[in-house]
């Protein structure tokens, strides 16, 4: 009997979607980079109390507009699945209506952040009547806020390719990694501002 | 009627050239190609040019400390100071992480039998960006700015180092989107049957080192966002303080964890996967334990993570935890050069008479020497932390990712370049690598038991020390030659009359030497069989007895 070598067609391949990774990846490097300019700022605030002085001058942040922010961003978690969910169901209206949603949350966070911002009286530099640890808390303040807004930025260009790719006809149940990827990113931007409302504002 | 779905025939090989392909590949194609092997032939070539001019600086460098009291080729302490800063930065950042990024994106969709690598526009943006960030970053140094100053600082000087910070910024920001497009790849376009644990070690080492980057790089671009907005736009001046304050700028403080212990180990992750997957080629041997080199790998890597090490937040000296991975990153690298030399033991008779397996063994000593120096520098009783070990442990790193990274070019260069690459001249880098790398490296462990500082132009504190500087001066030179040489070689194997090489030059064991040399566009001319262990084509070889056909 001869032996003979069979030619196997290989079977499909049940792999992790390529841009849902992709963007697991770049989620976890912007995570990182937040989370230094986190990390350092509780480092440099401690020192500050540890020599007895004051970070945040008593009075100057709300409570009430950073969690306000903080609601819109877990409705637009919300709206972010509610699209992928609809995709995933082929139902194209919801997941246009979801996108859209969550474009104009995201116009909310911004207004709101103009306004905490604006309602702080910080500047970048801190006044003098600040002092050195007042300048650098107010420094901060800009760094983190900025780079939170500089993500969600990110995160809407991308929530705002895969709608315009939606209304192309892009993305079916079977194909819904762009979707999937842009709601990734997204809620790691969501985590961002939890860790930024909890460190920033809540702890002052 | 006949319907087929054979795919376009694409250009397979040298046979293949043509004028008409030969005209396509100018500059449009290498501005708008999404073919891996071109993305990755242009990270490799162009870190090889400036290891060449890296090197060229240390050597100066070098010379300048041998003899402080006389020489002054840079023209004053700033200077040194930005050039050695320079010097380390670049070094890592714009040589020996691309070196290998480049390596992998060529190779490792092939190892993997993949067609492509994923998302690779991104791949390639991440080439121009890199290089279009490293010429601001040089030219910015040369203007006048760096990271810091130590001689006080003008506003035009404040502006060159707000440049240089972009530059760098640039730089990780591109490295991370390549070691994304590589990470992607190896976790979601593996073929059938290759799952984490078959992938090759080298494929591997790439996911390992291109994981610790993405989460340690974007802690050094967070340094580098406040050293910015301090700087440019007016802060409180704690982050972006240009000028010293102990002898040392702030702005450099927070990036020089990036090239210190623990974190310059990161670049010379790929070294191991190198040396594990060259090594069973060599010996006609499967590795003797391919698990346990990838928990080794793995271990490595971990130790490696740096960004908790920076100043901010410990002072370095006292730090249990710096300390413990100073010391426990030696089994890694133990435990790789013993797979190594079991699995050559075991082999069928090897001689040394390759060039890539003398570059990576070469590398794997190297980096022992590495590891030594730098167990011994995190050692309490010695005092080397503030000392020249530092500079000896991160020269002996990154000459021995380079040796690795010559490992590399001269064993695939079949599949980079479609040609062999030379011989002889390979021996000679490799010879003249691993001897300077050494003098470089193991003179500033020395000199830092002779309470040499780490960076300091002054009078030497002895004539011992003295001494080991000009040995140390003279390791940079051979360095540099070595780079020479390793242009040489490179540019002679992308000439279209180098020695043309087979499909599998050297009965390789993984699926990238299943394929032509030159690739085909899409690597592969039909789909790889299901894979169902490490060593695929050792597997085929003996097919007769083997579970797979």
């Amino acid at each position: 009997m001869s032996q003979q070598n069979a030619v196997l067609t290989a079977p499909r391949l049940v792999r992790p979607r390529t841009v849902v990774v992709g963007s697991m990846f770049a989620s976890a490097a912007a995570a990182m980079l937040f989370m230094g300019l986190i990390v350092i700022y509780l480092v440099e605030r401690a020192g500050v109390r540890e020599a007895g002085e004051e970070w945040f001058p008593s009075g100057s942040i709300e409570m009430g507009p950073p969690g306000f922010v903080f609601a819109t961003l877990i409705l637009s978690v919300f709206t972010i699945q509610w699209a992928l969910q609809a995709i995933k169901a082929d139902d194209r209206v919801n997941a246009f209506v979801a996108l859209a949603l969550t474009l104009v949350f995201a116009a909310a966070v911004f207004n709101q952040l103009w306004f905490i911002i604006g309602d702080t009286g910080f500047s970048l530099a801190g006044s003098d009547a600040a002092g050195p640890s007042g300048q650098e808390a107010q420094f901060f303040f800009f760094v983190i806020n900025g780079a939170f807004a500089v993500f969600l930025i990110l995160a809407v260009a991308f929530v705002l390719l895969t709608f315009m790719r939606a209304l192309a006809g892009q993305y079916s149940p079977l194909q819904s990694g762009g979707i999937a990827a842009a709601a990734l990113f997204w809620n790691t931007v969501v985590a961002m501002w939890a860790v930024t409302w909890f460190v920033v504002y809540i702890t002052k | 009627m006949t319907m087929t779905e054979s795919p376009p025939a694409t250009a397979t090989g040298s046979d293949g050239d043509t004028a008409v392909p030969r005209i396509a590949s100018g500059l449009h194609t290498w501005l708008t190609t999404s073919d891996h092997k071109k993305i990755g032939l242009l990270w490799v070539v162009v870190s090889v040019l400036l290891f060449a001019a890296v090197t060229v600086v240390g050597a100066v460098l070098g010379f300048e400390r041998a003899d402080a009291d006389s020489v002054d080729i840079f023209g004053g302490i700033n200077s040194y100071f930005q050039m050695w800063t320079l010097y380390r930065v670049a070094f890592a950042i714009l040589v020996v992480a691309p070196l290998f990024i480049g390596i992998a994106t060529v190779v490792v969709p092939m190892q993997i039998g993949s067609t492509n690598i994923a998302f690779p526009r991104a791949a390639l943006g991440a080439f121009w960006t890199w290089l279009i960030g490293a010429g601001i970053t040089i030219s910015a140094v040369l203007i006048g700015g760096g990271w810091g100053a130590l001689d006080g600082v003008t506003s035009d000087e404040a502006d060159a180092i707000s440049l240089t910070l972009l530059g760098t910024g640039m730089v990780i920001f591109a490295l991370l989107v390549a070691s994304v497009c590589i990470a992607t790849t190896i976790f979601s376009m593996r073929t059938s049957g290759m799952n984490l644990s078959r992938v090759p070690l080298f494929t591997w080492s790439m996911l390992v080192a291109t994981s610790v980057w993405l989460i340690t790089l974007p802690v050094a671009a967070s340094n580098l966002v406040l050293a910015y907005v301090d700087l440019h736009h007016g802060g409180p001046a704690t982050f972006g303080n240009p000028e010293p304050v102990a002898g040392v700028t702030a702005i450099w403080q927070q990036v020089d964890w990036v090239v210190s212990q623990p974190q310059v180990y990161a670049f010379a992750i790929p070294l191991l996967g190198i040396l594990g997957s060259i090594v069973p080629v060599a010996a006609g041997a499967r590795h003797v334990n391919h698990s346990a080199m990838i928990g080794l790998i793995g271990f490595f890597g971990f130790l490696s993570v740096g960004g908790w090490s920076q100043p901010i937040f410990h002072d370095g000296t006292e730090d249990f935890l710096f300390i413990a991975f100073g010391l426990v990153i030696l089994l890694p690298v133990l435990g790789s050069l013993a797979g190594a030399a079991s699995t050559l033991a075991g082999g069928d008779g090897i001689g040394l008479k390759d060039t890539h397996l003398l570059a990576s063994l070469g590398a794997g000593v190297v980096l022992l020497a590495a590891v030594v120096s730098g167990a011994l520098r995190v050692v309490e009783p010695f005092h080397l932390i503030a000392r020249s070990t530092t500079t000896g442990v991160f020269n002996l790193v990154m000459v021995s990712a380079v040796l690795a990274g010559v490992a590399g070019l001269w064993f695939w260069a079949p599949k980079i370049t479609g040609h062999q690459l030379s011989g002889g001249l390979g021996k000679l880098v490799v010879l003249d690598l691993v001897l300077g790398g050494l003098l470089l490296g193991l003179t500033d462990l020395v000199s830092g038991f002779l309470e040499t500082p780490d960076f300091l132009l002054a009078p030497p504190v002895s004539s011992t020390a003295d001494a080991l500087n000009l040995i140390s001066a003279v390791g940079a030179v051979m360095v540099a030659l070595g780079a020479l040489g390793l242009v040489v070689g490179l540019f002679g194997g992308l000439r279209s009359d180098a020695a043309s090489a087979g499909d599998d030059p050297w009965d390789g064991h993984t699926l990238e030497w299943a394929t032509t040399s030159p690739p085909p566009e899409a690597n592969f001319s039909e789909p790889p069989a299901k894979v169902v262990s490490e060593a695929p084509l050792l597997d085929q070889s003996g097919s007769n007895e083997s579970e797979i056909v």
